[in-house]
């Protein structure tokens, strides 16, 4: 869908990058990494200094006829309704624009609508929304015309923990249907829950491009088991475990998961005593960034 | 085709709704802006009481003049209110919307936005002093005057349109073109309301040939005044202005179809 080759321009240096068909691909790193130049290049608004981008196998800055039906971009300070119009003007606008059919039209309007929830204030107009309900809005309007390429810029800001659990529902619905998402975000808990790819660019180069397991596994494969335990402890002499500490009848492991898994852990401890309760903590995508951020990044080169 | 009309039915109703809004604003706004540009003829007014006649033309005719002037402006900043401001459009980042649409972006500039009220105020003025001049400047007006009346104001328009086109589009190389526009539109739109055989020979010059303002009100009132100062200028000028007005145009296109290429968003 997307095609980065060896593409320099402002913060980014020399970044490669292919983003397949139907996959979310979630960009994250500090303010100022080149987050929104990636976007921009991709829709076409900037050209690279050097290097090339393909955009659905042409170039989007000599190609403005991509943007029919193909590409939808929501970048943040470059709204998509005009601030005097009513939401349903501005939809309106937006159907003519594209050439909708008027059912087909009402038909996703609908939907989106309920699904968002911006169909009680439709006619108010933009610039008497609060911040939150004008994301409502502007996502139904970069969602309705059904691209086949979402790029979008920091989607969550603004919205609270129903509207992004909503956003994460149809992004993942549409991209069954073979919709591709590339979307910048500082929400890791969001990108965890949606992206199946994760790039993270620092100082404008990409530094990590893959799933988070990928990521977790290479850079923070540390899991923690709790258990609770209802008779005498266990011994696990032979067991890879990196610590393990007991505080009452509360055992608390942590091993790395390359090494070993928690079912087989899980397994020896039941063979010597009865468990009452189990959790198991993986480290969340937010620790790992933040932990990469500490030590730096060279390790992932 | 029709889906084009519809849009620029819909973009006409928003613009004229958001700039009508306020109904005495509105009002008021306009009547500044028709008081501002009018001051300026009293002044000229008063001074003409005390010379009678300037190389020849009395009050009625410059009055003519003037209306040319103002009427065209009128027009052509209903459709051309998107260029005038292109500077401001292209640092606040609207223009990105703009491309990010599959449609052409001449066409979402023109239609976008029109500033209602310079066009009410200076085309009110325009008809104004067309109501007060023309049935004392001695023209005779038939079928011909009046189709070639209509032709010179559109060419007029064109003229000045194409103008605006043309120093939008440096806004794509430089930053900031204000000030150009003040020296060479606001600045010779001040000499164009004055007969231009009364000025230097580099100014006629300049207002033939680089900033044509001569063919949007001298030339074409000449056609319908014949004063004897056209002696000066090829007969051939009378009937230039809807030409000039296209060719300008075409020139103007032409540069923004190949600068466009150039725009390059900001980074973040």
């Amino acid at each position: 869908m997307i095609n980065f080759e060896n593409v320099s321009k402002y913060a980014l240096n020399n970044v490669s990058i292919h983003i397949p068909k139907g996959e979310i691909v979630g960009l994250i790193g500090a303010s100022g990494a080149g987050k929104t130049t990636m976007i921009k290049l991709s829709c076409g608004l900037l050209a690279p200094e050097s290097g090339r981008v393909y955009t659905l196998d042409k170039n989007p800055v000599l190609n403005r006829k991509l943007y029919k039906n193909n590409i939808s971009t929501f970048i943040a300070g470059v709204p998509l309704l005009c601030h005097d119009d009513t939401v349903s003007q501005g939809f309106e606008l937006i159907r003519n624009m594209y050439g909708i059919e008027k059912t087909e039209f009402h038909k996703r309007y609908e939907k989106l609508s309920e699904q968002l929830d911006f169909g009680k204030y439709e006619s108010q107009s933009v610039k008497n929304l609060s911040l939150g309900q004008r994301m409502r809005a502007e996502l139904g309007a970069a969602l309705i015309y059904e691209p086949k390429l979402l790029l979008l810029d920091e989607p969550n800001v603004g919205l609270d923990e129903n509207g992004k659990s909503v956003l994460c529902e149809i992004l993942t619905e549409r991209c069954k249907n073979g919709m591709t998402v590339l979307m910048t975000s500082h929400d890791m808990s969001g990108v965890s829950k949606m992206c199946g790819r994760i790039a993270l660019l620092d100082g404008g180069k990409l530094v990590f491009y893959g799933s988070e397991d990928n990521l977790r596994s290479r850079y923070a494969p540390i899991d923690v088991m709790r258990v609770k335990i209802c008779g005498n402890i266990p011994d696990f002499e032979d067991l890879p475990l990196k610590k393990y500490f007991v505080q009452g009848d509360i055992l608390t492991l942590s091993y790395n998961s390359n090494h070993i898994t928690s079912a087989e852990i899980l397994k020896l401890i039941l063979r010597q005593t009865s468990v009452s309760e189990v959790s198991i903590r993986k480290p969340s995508l937010e620790s790992i960034i933040s932990q990469l951020k500490k030590g730096g990044y060279y390790e992932l080169y | 085709m029709k889906d084009v009309l519809h849009l620029i039915g819909m973009y006409t109703k928003t613009t004229a709704k958001s700039w009508f809004q306020y109904r005495v604003d509105a009002v008021l706004k306009s009547l500044a802006v028709f008081l501002r540009e009018a001051t300026g003829i009293i002044v000229i007014w008063f001074t003409l009481l005390k010379f009678d006649d300037l190389n020849g033309w009395n009050i009625y005719e410059m009055l003519f003049l003037f209306s040319l002037l103002f009427l065209t402006y009128g027009i052509m900043i209903i459709f051309f209110t998107g260029l005038r401001d292109f500077g401001s459009t292209v640092r606040s980042g609207n223009f990105d919307r703009f491309i990010l649409r599959p449609r052409g972006l001449l066409f979402q500039i023109i239609f976008v936005n029109s500033d209602w009220f310079a066009a009410l105020g200076h085309g009110g003025l325009g008809i104004t002093l067309f109501l007060i001049s023309a049935g004392k400047v001695g023209i005779r007006w038939n079928m011909y005057n009046a189709v070639y009346y209509i032709f010179t104001v559109a060419g007029g328009v064109l003229i000045q349109g194409a103008v605006f086109l043309f120093l939008a589009t440096l806004n794509i190389y430089l930053l900031q073109t204000n000030s150009l526009k003040g020296l060479i539109y606001w600045n010779m739109r001040k000499f164009a309301g004055y007969p231009i055989s009364i000025f230097h020979k580099a100014i006629q010059f300049f207002m033939i040939y680089v900033m044509p303002f001569a063919f949007v009100n001298y030339f074409p009132a000449q056609y319908l005044l014949r004063k004897d100062d056209m002696s000066d200028y090829p007969e051939i000028f009378m009937y230039l202005t809807p030409a000039v007005g296209i060719v300008m145009y075409l020139i103007a296109y032409l540069f923004w179809r190949f600068s466009i290429r150039f725009y390059k968003s900001s980074g973040n």
